[in-house]
């Protein structure tokens, strides 16, 4: 199938925040997604960007079923570590299922491995439910290594609620 | 004891190299450290910074015994991030010296990378920590963070190297 991997543009945010919730509703969690395409419009397109989002488009004539010709997306933005210096984030990849065993998601993820390797980012990283086996089946055939259980890294998250408990501690200029 | 925190500047890049190689001897994988001081000086204060960090600082009086007559600090690097639904802030590594640990500057540390986060939008704070380092993860624990490996699953997976070239490859 003929498709086209670019980067996503401010008018694109509306396709993204779509398939952003259709991921959710996948995971299981579509009640924690909080935005909408005007947060990432406003914060995708501004003059120092949160992220950085590659866009999968097909022909008018390969269309979905519902009329949509973005079809895919990466979302991803740069990290450091203070081992190996600059790395990339990939926080979202998604194909919509109709256009799956296309190689939509090789190409995305090989044009965010590009981007970042062209800004010198020497790992990319990105995090996977355990119960999702053909993501990690995914993944590990591109040679993704699983951290958590090679090394026993376990991700920490502070919600809003928490950062602020945290913050009205801090101390004073 | 007295401390203050403050924004890191270029001239704070050596003592952070200097701990980033302590906190790796630490987590038992000083091979794995490959950047230097130049490469911070270059990446976190260039036009566009690939991250941010704060320092704390003790008076002369209470440095630190090796220390060249320099005060030690404890650093954080801070990276603004969006994740996925939300605007998050993460933060890499925090290191200590154990003779400054009880008293409160990690807390205050922690606190002024949620306040300068909330202050940039940010929603979330995330940041990884080894299953084996009970101290810190207790001590996250303590503030309020959840596990989200052990509670909801997520691995933390990571391509490097001969991988990442490889599929870097157009």
């Amino acid at each position: 199938m003929d498709f086209k991997i670019r980067p996503a543009r401010k008018e694109d945010c509306k396709d993204v925040s779509r398939m952003i919730m259709e991921l959710a509703v996948f995971e299981n969690m579509p009640d924690q997604v909080k935005i909408s395409h005007e947060e990432l419009e406003r914060d995708g397109f501004c003059q120092n960007p949160f992220f950085e989002c590659l866009i999968a488009e097909v022909p008018e004539e390969h269309k979905s079923k519902d009329g949509f010709t973005v079809v895919g997306y990466a979302l991803y933005f740069y990290t450091y570590s203070t081992w190996k210096g600059r790395s990339v984030y990939l926080e979202d990849l998604y194909v919509m299922p109709e256009f799956r065993g296309n190689g939509i998601g090789k190409g995305l993820l090989s044009k965010v491995a590009e981007v970042g390797k062209e800004k010198q980012c020497v790992r990319l990283n990105l995090s996977v439910l355990d119960w999702n086996t053909s993501a990690r089946e995914f993944y590990a055939a591109k040679g993704a290594q699983n951290l958590t259980e090679s090394e026993g890294w376990h991700s920490i998250r502070f919600d809003k609620l928490n950062m602020e408990n945290l913050a009205k501690e801090a101390p004073k200029d | 004891m007295d401390f203050s925190i403050r924004a890191a500047n270029v001239e704070d890049c050596k003592d952070i190299a200097r701990m980033i190689t302590e906190l790796a001897e630490y987590e038992k994988v000083t091979d794995q450290v490959k950047i230097t001081q130049r490469d911070l000086e270059q990446d976190g204060f260039s036009k566009n910074p690939f991250f941010h960090g704060i320092i704390a600082e003790v008076p002369e009086q209470h440095k630190s015994k090796e220390g060249d007559g320099k005060t030690p600090t404890r650093y954080s690097t801070r990276q603004m991030q969006v994740f996925g639904c939300e605007t998050a802030v993460a933060s890499d590594k925090k290191w200590l010296y154990l003779c400054f640990l009880g008293k409160g500057i990690g807390k205050a540390l922690m606190s002024k990378v949620a306040q300068l986060g909330l202050a940039a939008g940010c929603h979330q704070l995330n940041f990884t920590v080894l299953d084996w380092n009970k101290s810190s993860v207790d001590f996250y624990l303590h503030q309020g963070c959840t596990d989200v490996t052990t509670d909801m699953g997520y691995h933390y997976m990571s391509c490097k190297g001969e991988a990442m070239e490889h599929l870097a490859q157009p």
